[in-house]
């Protein structure tokens, strides 16, 4: 290592000595016990995401013996069912076929509820409610990993969601966030593709692509618009 | 002999025994790399514990312990800088400190506070490097695997790192600047 390195090192190393370190907020205990939490929700949450598929097929299955009788609208209600919110689901598969059907189409062509601001409380950064409906308009991600994982509190019900994804072999970062309504977003950053866009609960949403590489076209990043466009109107 | 519930629940402990040692010997290491990535402590300690609360939840298949401090960086790194990218909790790009005068060589404690302020003033990504190159030790390669950057950016981004500590640090940081 060179000698001005080296000094470098000890300058760093010394930049925060131990009498200048505070006491520690967290304890193994609290890890564990936080660990434990965040695991048994994402289990709740793969529970219930299991069920609102069931409840999606449920609306295909009672859909099917309409375009039996050869009604050309019920073979388009199974293709529409899944874009349906799940919180209409089970409403459409209570009926009769031809009701359902009827159901599963206002589903399709009314818009869901906007999502809104969040709870609020300390919980994963990664919105599997934002990542849910991102998905809907970027099929491409459904896989993706989620950027490292923290956890943050939210206090004005911000919601957050980063990906890394691939886009024709460039690697970068995929973000989405949702602001509540009377907080404004930053300015971009420079390198990154964003695109910002009010949203039907008052908030904002915008959607940010960064490559990995600087100077390399950000993944997605000639689709951040059209996603935004889509999350708008949802969130 | 042991049923093999038996031996989960053994296994389990260990696994918990394990983590509960690592935690111990790393936690104030941790936290003060977290703290040189965001110069504030009450974030340095979101940041630790939320990066000691995934390598929990990971525990178990992390089979290379020898990996284990290059996986937490790797987490708390990308945190940092991730969140540093956040709209609600961006981070004032306001007026960087006052340059520093030269210090006197046996006024450490200043020395230190000056160092600290100014990382504050270099921007995360290039800070996050210095950090790793400096701090952590790593080298150019080491620093890019954990970044997931290529070794000329790492170059750069030090360089560019080190200018802008320059900027702050003034004649101060001529004793500590690396060669090259």
């Amino acid at each position: 290592m060179p000698m001005d390195e080296k000094r470098l090192t000890e300058a760093f190393r010394a930049a925060v000595p131990d009498e200048s370190v505070p006491p520690a907020s967290f304890d193994h205990a609290d890890v564990v016990r936080t660990s434990r939490r965040v695991t048994a929700r994402r289990r709740a949450a793969l529970a219930g995401g299991g069920l609102a598929v069931l409840a999606v097929v449920g609306i295909g299955v009672a859909v099917l013996p309409g375009s039996a009788g050869g009604g050309g609208s019920s073979v388009a209600a199974p293709a529409a069912a899944p874009q349906a919110p799940p919180a209409a689901a089970p409403q459409s598969a209570d009926g009769a076929p031809g009701v359902a059907a009827e159901d599963a189409r206002e589903a399709a062509a009314a818009p869901a509820p906007p999502l809104g601001p969040g709870t609020g409380e300390c919980a994963d950064r990664q919105d599997p409610a934002l990542r849910a409906i991102v998905e809907q308009a970027l099929p491409e991600v459904a896989g993706a990993p989620e950027a490292a994982v923290t956890l943050e509190c939210r206090p004005g019900g911000e919601r957050g969601l980063a990906l890394h994804v691939v886009d024709a072999g460039v690697a970068g970062l995929l973000t989405v966030d949702y602001l509540p309504p009377g907080t404004a977003p930053g300015s971009p950053d420079p390198d990154t593709e964003r695109t910002t866009a009010p949203t039907a609960s008052g908030g904002t949403v915008t959607v940010t692509a960064r490559s990995d590489e600087p100077g390399a076209l950000p993944p997605y990043g000639q689709r951040v618009e059209e996603l935004a466009g889509f999350l708008a109107p949802r969130l | 002999m042991t049923g093999p519930d038996e031996r989960d629940r053994r296994v389990d402990e260990a696994a918990e025994h394990e983590f509960a040692e690592y935690f111990r010997a790393r936690r104030d290491a941790v936290r003060r790399t977290a703290f040189l990535l965001c110069g504030d402590w009450h974030r340095a300690d979101d940041h630790a514990q939320s990066a000691f609360v995934a390598l929990h939840r990971h525990w178990r298949r992390i089979h290379d312990r020898n990996a284990l401090d290059a996986w937490m960086r790797r987490t708390l790194v990308r945190a940092v800088v991730d969140e540093s990218r956040r709209p609600w909790r961006r981070e004032r790009a306001g007026e960087p400190p006052e340059p520093a005068s030269a210090p006197d060589a046996t006024d450490a404690v200043a020395t230190r506070h000056a160092l600290v302020d100014a990382l504050r003033a270099v921007p995360p990504r290039q800070r996050a490097v210095l950090v790793l190159r400096f701090l952590e030790g790593l080298d150019v390669a080491g620093a890019a695997a954990v970044l997931g950057c290529s070794t000329g950016t790492v170059k750069s981004q030090t360089a560019h790192g080190l200018a802008a500590l320059r900027a702050v640090l003034g004649d101060a940081l001529d004793d500590l600047r690396p060669a090259g």
